[in-house]
């Protein structure tokens, strides 16, 4: 009996200790990483979360860039730390979807995340320079089949989700072999692509709707395609679906946070919370929608799924076009 | 709407005493965070960026281009008074500005560097308001191939800045082109001299290579050999730029605007380029030739015009294009889209109020950076007092923070570390660094735009070739790679015949 007290207190004590280590993360400080550098995309959609976020979260937010590799610098940082919830990634598609599917040396793979929330999504238009006599996707195609090796794109890079978009668009758009009838140009950054494209250095390029918005507006380059279901204000251009191919609505930017393998169901839940309370605060969501892009908070299960789909699509579409980066 | 028209509604706009302050602030806020090593200018305007987001536009975006001009020029005062460039820009100052603070003019140097940074200001700020549309059409004309020729011709800065023996030069040129390889392909995507190491995939940090070659050697040799002895020297900081010696740099200092305003209109080259080709061309055109490198004002007055000229002409392909032409001026765009302005060619219609407005403030920014350049000037100049015992610890923790700072990674430092005994073993056998530097920013463009030119052509060397634009950088190249070959001969021959065989 006496020593069943003694157990019940020691275990009294326990709790006592551990209770509120558990249930009261953060704390201590949490990081963080943005695998990409200061002012770019990803940087800036996260930056102006964290505004928010840091006055609702307990304890600060520290956001962190840590550049490299196009973006798996920072991810495979994230991969190894502890799973305690005090590091966290800002995810993007081009780190977490288009590089596992393309990059067979990258050092980390999906599962070695647990997404708590994707937050923004990028719509994708495709876009063709304003004095070039395509006026339609179909042209498009059309040149490159006549004229294998004339139609090019431009991209940000290998492994981009810039790469990978125009790739699917020609190829779903019935263009054979796009990587041999059709020429990759990649550049180094978004901003480089779309003024290649602006200068003739390529054709075409299918990106984020926020980096062309102004060029379009200005008149410099003619929207050819917008992969969101319903038409895209400010571009006037047919969406995937009217053409005839509902499948390359997969094709869209995004940002998400995610921690380490294993992170606690407490910690996505507070996560959640969190997010949910800074996605709702109108002038972060102003900000971001004036920049071109859509406020939409997945819960976590929501956004494993999407990510899982966005990941196996573009998985196939590699196998299927052999585009696998193998060294 | 008349030009009149606009400037008076311009002229509303920024007439305000918010106006003068935000720029103000950008200003004092950029000279200081380029007075860090490892806070680089673009890391200043993206830290400042969320600070614009609740003011009116003309305002906000002021205080970006203030913290951007001030960014450029307060890196020169680290590289001037410690050899440690506070951002890349201003590597080119450190070649004669640490030099002439090691005799004792620091305050000669700083001086000349704010002076060189404000007259390019101006100048470059200039040649945006008047030549904005031309110079656009000018710059969207340079592809791959017009870029491949340009950097091609760039390269032979590395004779300029290689001192005493070429063939120095060019090995620490080629050590330099080598360390630039590692990382990822850029057209396959594969790895280069990774060996698995997930840091290695990003390539060497361009900060902790900087720092490391040019900060740590320094340190290591005092460390080697520790006496103060210099100090009586460098402590005699407190001459002025005379008029007659600003006067005697005055050609220079507008050739390196002219050149900065030439490669800033062009998308994606940057002031570090633009500083050393301005330094390479005034040395070449400098009847103190040999005093270059060895402490000579014109050197600091070449290279700040040269990465200040930079500043306001990147605003041209902004401005006319909607084009960003580096970071900087992307975080910029970002700041126009957040309160509804789309830069383009279509702004000089809807918006054309807010384009005078800006280029009437940006006309401004020149004297307030004067200003401010010149306390800030005589606050940092003290360091040059502090005994080098205290001095070099110090500076070796601002190194180590600075460089961990860019990335927040552990790695950057063990870099850094590595680069300063790569740097301290040149020093030795009196290897010029600077050429290891240049090969460091310019090799990877010149291969990256060498290959997108071939991706062009399907593989054809005639794209190498098309346009006029090709033509005139083949041509300089081709001269001045002559010229060199010449003078070398000439020195080479001279010599000989002074030692009797």
């Amino acid at each position: 009996m006496k020593a069943l007290k003694y157990l019940a207190a020691i275990g009294a004590l326990g709790a006592l200790l551990a209770g509120p280590a558990l249930a009261e993360y953060p704390e201590r400080p949490v990081t963080l990483v943005i695998p990409y550098g200061p002012g770019g995309a990803t940087d800036i959609g996260v930056r102006a979360l964290s505004g928010p976020l840091g006055k609702i979260m307990p304890q600060p937010l520290l956001v962190v860039n840590r550049t490299g590799a196009g973006g798996a610098t920072g991810s495979v940082s994230v991969a190894n730390a502890d799973p305690d919830g005090y590091t966290m990634l800002a995810a993007r598609v081009g780190s977490h979807t288009v590089n596992p599917a393309m990059k067979a040396t990258l050092p980390y793979t999906l599962d070695d995340f647990v997404f708590v929330g994707v937050f923004e999504i990028n719509p994708v238009v495709c876009a063709v320079s304003e004095s070039s006599d395509i006026k339609s996707i179909e042209d498009l195609v059309n040149k490159a089949k006549e004229n294998p090796g004339t139609v090019s794109f431009s991209s940000s890079g290998v492994g981009s989700m810039l790469q990978l978009a125009g790739a699917m668009v020609l190829n779903a758009f019935g263009l054979e072999d796009p990587l041999d009838n059709a020429t990759h140009i990649p550049l180094k950054g978004g901003g480089e692509a779309a003024t290649a494209v602006l200068a003739g250095t390529a054709t075409f390029i299918c990106t984020n709707s926020s980096a062309l918005s102004s060029f379009v507006a200005n008149g410099q380059l003619r929207p050819i395609l917008v992969t969101t279901p319903e038409r895209l204000d400010g571009f006037d251009a047919p969406t995937a679906a009217e053409l005839g191919h509902p499948e390359l609505e997969q094709l869209v930017g995004w940002t998400g946070i995610a921690g380490p393998k294993g992170l606690p169901e407490e910690v996505s839940a507070k996560w959640r919370d969190w997010l949910k309370q800074a996605t709702a605060d109108k002038t972060f969501v102003e900000q971001m929608t004036k920049r071109g892009s859509v406020i939409r908070l997945m819960d976590p299960e929501e956004s494993q799924e999407f990510i899982n789909n966005q990941y196996e699509t573009f998985k196939k579409l590699v196998d299927e076009l052999d585009m696998r980066i193998e060294g | 709407m008349s030009f009149l028209d606009s400037l008076s509604l311009g002229f509303g706009l920024v007439a305000h005493w918010q106006s003068l302050a935000a720029l103000f602030c950008g200003i004092v806020v950029g000279v200081f965070a380029g007075a860090i090593p490892g806070i680089s200018a673009t890391m200043a305007v993206a830290l400042t960026l969320p600070f614009t987001f609740a003011l009116p536009p003309i305002y906000g975006i002021l205080l970006l281009l203030g913290v951007y001009k001030g960014g450029i020029f307060g890196g020169s005062i680290p590289a001037i008074l410690i050899k440690t460039p506070g951002t890349p820009a201003s590597s080119a100052t450190v070649l004669d500005g640490y030099p002439m603070a090691e005799q004792g003019k620091a305050g000669k140097a700083l001086g000349m560097a704010l002076y060189a940074s404000c007259t390019a200001d101006l100048i470059s700020n200039l040649a945006l308001i008047l030549f904005a549309g031309w110079l656009a059409s000018f710059a969207l004309s340079f592809g791959p191939p017009e870029f491949f020729t340009l950097i091609l011709f760039s390269l032979t800065i590395i004779a300029g800045v290689s001192g005493a023996s070429l063939l120095k030069g060019l090995i620490s040129a080629c050590l330099g082109l080598l360390l630039a390889t590692v990382g990822l392909d850029l057209v396959y995507g594969t790895e280069r001299f990774v060996f698995g190491d997930p840091n290695l995939m990003g390539g060497l940090n361009f900060i902790a290579v900087l720092i490391g070659l040019f900060a740590i050697p320094e340190i290591i040799s005092f460390i080697w050999n520790p006496d103060d002895s210099h100090d009586k020297v460098r402590s005699l900081g407190q001459h002025h730029v005379t008029f007659a010696e600003y006067k005697r740099s005055f050609k220079t200092i507008v050739r390196g605007s002219l050149i900065g305003v030439f490669l800033g209109s062009i998308p994606g080259i940057g002031a570090a380029p633009s500083a050393f080709l301005s330094y390479s061309e005034a040395r070449r055109n400098s009847p103190r030739k040999a005093n270059f490198g060895k402490g000579e004002i014109e050197g600091v007055a070449a290279a700040e015009a040269g990465n200040n000229g930079v500043a306001g002409a990147t605003l041209i392909p902004l401005l006319a294009l909607g084009v960003p032409g580096d970071v900087i001026t992307a975080i910029i765009i970002g700041a126009f889209m957040i309160h509804g302005l789309q830069p383009g060619p279509m702004m000089f219609m809807t918006n054309a109020d807010i384009i005078y407005a800006l280029f009437i403030g940006l006309m401004v920014s020149s004297v307030l950076l004067l200003l401010v350049g010149s306390v800030a000037i005589r606050l940092f100049r003290f360091i040059a007092d502090i005994p080098r015992s205290l001095l070099f610890p110090s500076v070796l923790v601002l190194c180590v923070f600075g460089v961990y700072a860019v990335n927040n990674s552990v790695f950057d430092v063990v870099v850094m570390f590595l680069m300063g005994w790569l740097g301290y073993f040149m020093l030795r056998v009196r290897m010029p660094a600077a050429p290891f530097l240049i090969a460091f920013i310019l090799g990877p463009l010149l291969e990256d735009n060498f290959r997108q030119a071939m991706l062009m052509s399907g593989g054809n060397f005639e794209i190498l070739f098309r346009g006029p634009i090709t033509w005139f950088f083949w041509t300089v190249s081709v001269i001045s790679i002559v010229a060199l070959v010449r003078n070398e001969l000439r020195e080479r021959r001279s010599r000989f015949a002074e030692e009797p065989a």
